[in-house]
């Protein structure tokens, strides 16, 4: 590979920038799926953005399992989890009934879509959290142990 | 980070421009000036290159005492 033009603190600098402009995208691509799914965008329509997202997320997921790493300032816990979990829950649930009040008028039925994709996704949140957890466990007891 | 006031003076004893150090050590006069203002913790590595470029020991030029250590956060 060629020699890089970058000394340590511009390289450092770099990386600073690389990040802010990685949290831009990733903030910038849920903004554009939440928005085109409440403007009505078909599945289809928004299919690109969601999968460009979940290849995003999986590599950062693999990436800071494998060095076990979990958050800055986040712990590795339950309540951490859940409250996580409860999170992503309430932001489907608000998402799912405001995608369907166009199509739906009977608001008792619009809390029942919020409530079922609140749980659902509450609930395969949690799953996949605490799967996360135990697998980060595991790769920080082997690291810790070498 | 406090100044790093002693690298300055080295450079001054050698009658070095920051401009010479940076090419010594193989980096941009931006990095240098910013480690002497203290704006940049250089790596170990780089800390050696300077020393050697500067003939001072670490300690000499990158040793702060506890008073200064306690300021930083």
């Amino acid at each position: 590979m060629k020699k890089s033009n970058l000394d340590e603190m511009q390289e450092q600098k770099l990386l600073k920038i690389e990040h802010n402009g990685y949290w831009l995208a990733y903030a910038g691509l849920i903004a554009a799926i939440l928005i085109q799914g409440v403007l009505g965008g078909s599945f289809r329509e928004i299919l690109g953005e969601i999968l460009v997202l979940l290849v995003i997320c999986l590599y950062m997921v693999w990436g800071c399992l494998k060095q076990g790493i979990w958050a800055r300032r986040l712990n590795a816990n339950g309540k951490t989890n859940f409250l996580g979990s409860l999170a992503a829950g309430l932001v489907m649930g608000v998402f799912y009934a405001v995608r369907c009040a166009g199509s739906i008028e009977n608001s008792g039925y619009l809390i029942i879509i919020g409530l079922i994709s609140a749980a659902f996704t509450f609930l395969l949140a949690f799953a996949a959290l605490s799967a996360c957890t135990w697998f980060y466990r595991k790769r920080r007891e082997k690291l810790d142990n070498e | 980070m406090s100044r790093n006031l002693a690298i300055k003076s080295a450079r001054a004893q050698k009658d070095m421009t920051q401009k010479d150090l940076a090419a010594a050590v193989g980096v941009s006069r931006q990095t240098i000036n910013a480690i002497e203002q203290g704006e940049y913790n250089p790596t170990i590595k780089l800390c050696r290159a300077i020393c050697r470029a500067l003939g001072k020991t670490l300690d000499e030029l990158f040793w702060e005492e506890d008073n200064n250590e306690k300021k930083q956060p």
